[in-house]
């Protein structure tokens, strides 16, 4: 009888925990406490098994040397999933029309404010981007904002355009937003209204494409949430260089919550306000 | 609702970028305005034929922003040329400069195998050191036998606390006799002592 490896037990010890945990972390400036042991080791333990490895040592070592970097990129990806819903990571929101957007207007007297939400994915980010402005920023009657949201995947670019949600997706908006800003279909979705859907421009785009990105100047927030996790460290590196190009001086941008733009580029200036952390391109 | 309607951005001709080929861009690396130098840095990643002129743009650049621009756009390139030019930046001065240089060159696995034994041998013990930074994180299947060469038969206390410091995360059990082995090398030295009983906790505890 033959024994493979999804017959094997496989087990993580504490030092494994340990080793991977570190090497994880400098990889991905990602740490998990020890309350999420038991979300790494399951999916350490799936990965070894897919993998045929016979140990996590085995599988280690192969992941660590492996040059093309393709496993280390599958385990981010799942110790990073990710789902999209609206007001997601809500705190970044929160300081948009609290603190940010005036701070910009005020000390740069503006008039006019563009955002970028860069990827859109199918939507849930750039809405709910215009649903706080529209509900909780009261300088919305003296500015305009040109809302903008891209994405490199046409098919959910299509998804984001027609703004059909689940239940789970806009789980995190109350009856009377739901009723505000969308009809809900025959089969029990969510449909942004008009008037919701006409507030962003969505547009497909390659972040590490320079003709892309060289459409995109003078914009003053960019919400650029959980994808440059998923880049190799050259088009992480040359995203935030577009990043930077495409601010403008004084501009904001916000990274996912286990992201750090520190860690990639010294480009920008980390501020922290009262709800959230952004990175700023200097003025001068 | 107040929300300005969108428009479409890729039409507005405010926006679209002028368009340079590579000569231009290639003048514009010397431009006196730091911000026209950091575009040029920018654009010249999308040839590989300017990879002499950026490399000789990092060694007299001073803006930092610019420096960055023409490691990340020299990063995009890549290739044996962008190698073998990045590494006399080894010898910099300049620690910033340098360790970018590092982690461009963590980022070359395939490239960085046959330039890596000469680094670990170089005359000079910080071109060592960096050297083993560079092995830290590469993603390189000699990496653990590279350190474990080093700690054998090098003979400056620091590169060899440093290749140790870098086995007790990337080492082996297997490895852990050449690793204690290496107290009898540098006898009474507190350093390597804590270093190696560091290493062997470490790689015991698997």
């Amino acid at each position: 009888m033959t024994l493979t490896n999804k017959d094997l037990d496989i087990k993580i010890t504490n030092a494994e925990f340990e080793r991977f945990r570190d090497f994880f972390y400098r990889k991905t400036g990602i740490r998990f406490e020890d309350s999420k042991r038991y979300f790494v080791d399951k999916r350490l333990v799936d990965r070894v098994k897919k993998t045929g490895a016979h140990s996590f040592r085995d599988y280690f070592t192969a992941m660590r040397f492996q040059a093309s970097g393709a496993e280390l990129q599958e385990l981010i990806n799942i110790m990073t999933v990710n789902e999209t819903y609206f007001f997601r990571e809500a705190h970044q929101f929160d300081c948009m029309v609290e603190e940010l957007l005036d701070e910009i207007v005020t000390t740069q007297q503006k008039k006019e404010l563009k955002i970028w939400s860069i990827p859109s994915s199918t939507g849930e980010e750039p809405y709910s981007i215009a649903i706080y402005l529209m509900e909780r920023w009261p300088s919305i009657e003296r500015v305009d904002i040109e809302l903008m949201s891209s994405d490199i995947d046409s098919s959910v670019l299509e998804k984001a355009k027609a703004g059909i949600f689940n239940e789970r997706s806009v789980q995190n908006l109350g009856p009377s937003l739901k009723k505000k800003y969308f009809t809900k279909t025959e089969h029990g979705l969510y449909q942004a209204t008009d008037d919701l859907r006409s507030c962003v421009h969505f547009s497909k785009v390659n972040l590490n494409e320079q003709k892309d990105m060289q459409k995109y100047r003078d914009i003053d927030l960019i919400f650029c949430r959980n994808v440059l996790i998923y880049f190799d460290d050259v088009s992480r590196r040359n995203a935030a260089e577009a990043l930077y190009d495409a601010l403008a001086p004084g501009g904001f941008i916000f990274l996912g919550h286990s992201e750090s733009m520190s860690r990639i580029s010294s480009l920008f200036k980390v501020r922290k306000f009262k709800e959230a952390l952004a990175y700023q391109k200097p003025i001068a | 609702m107040v929300l300005k309607k969108a428009s479409a951005i890729a039409s507005n001709p405010n926006t679209a970028p002028a368009v340079r080929g590579l000569q231009e861009w290639l003048t514009l690396l010397d431009s006196q305005d730091t911000d026209e130098r950091r575009l040029a840095a920018r654009a010249l990643g999308e040839y590989s034929v300017a990879t002499p002129a950026l490399l000789n743009a990092l060694a007299r650049e001073k803006s930092i922003r610019v420096k960055g621009a023409i490691l990340v756009s020299l990063q995009c390139i890549g290739g044996h040329r962008v190698l073998e030019g990045l590494l006399p930046f080894l010898r910099s001065e300049n620690a910033a400069l340098r360790n970018g240089v590092i982690e461009i060159l963590q980022g070359m696995p395939e490239e960085i195998g046959e330039y890596i034994k000469d680094l670990l041998h170089d005359h000079d013990s910080d071109v060592r050191i960096f050297a083993i930074d560079i092995l830290q994180t590469l993603a390189h299947p000699d990496s653990p036998n590279w350190l474990i060469d080093v700690i054998l038969h090098d003979k400056h206390i620091n590169v060899v606390a440093t290749a140790i410091d870098r086995l007790t995360e990337i080492g082996t059990p297997e490895m852990l006799p050449a690793i204690s082995a290496v107290k009898a090398r540098f006898p009474g030295e507190p350093y390597i002592e804590f270093v190696v009983n560091l290493a062997v906790k470490r790689l015991t505890e698997e």
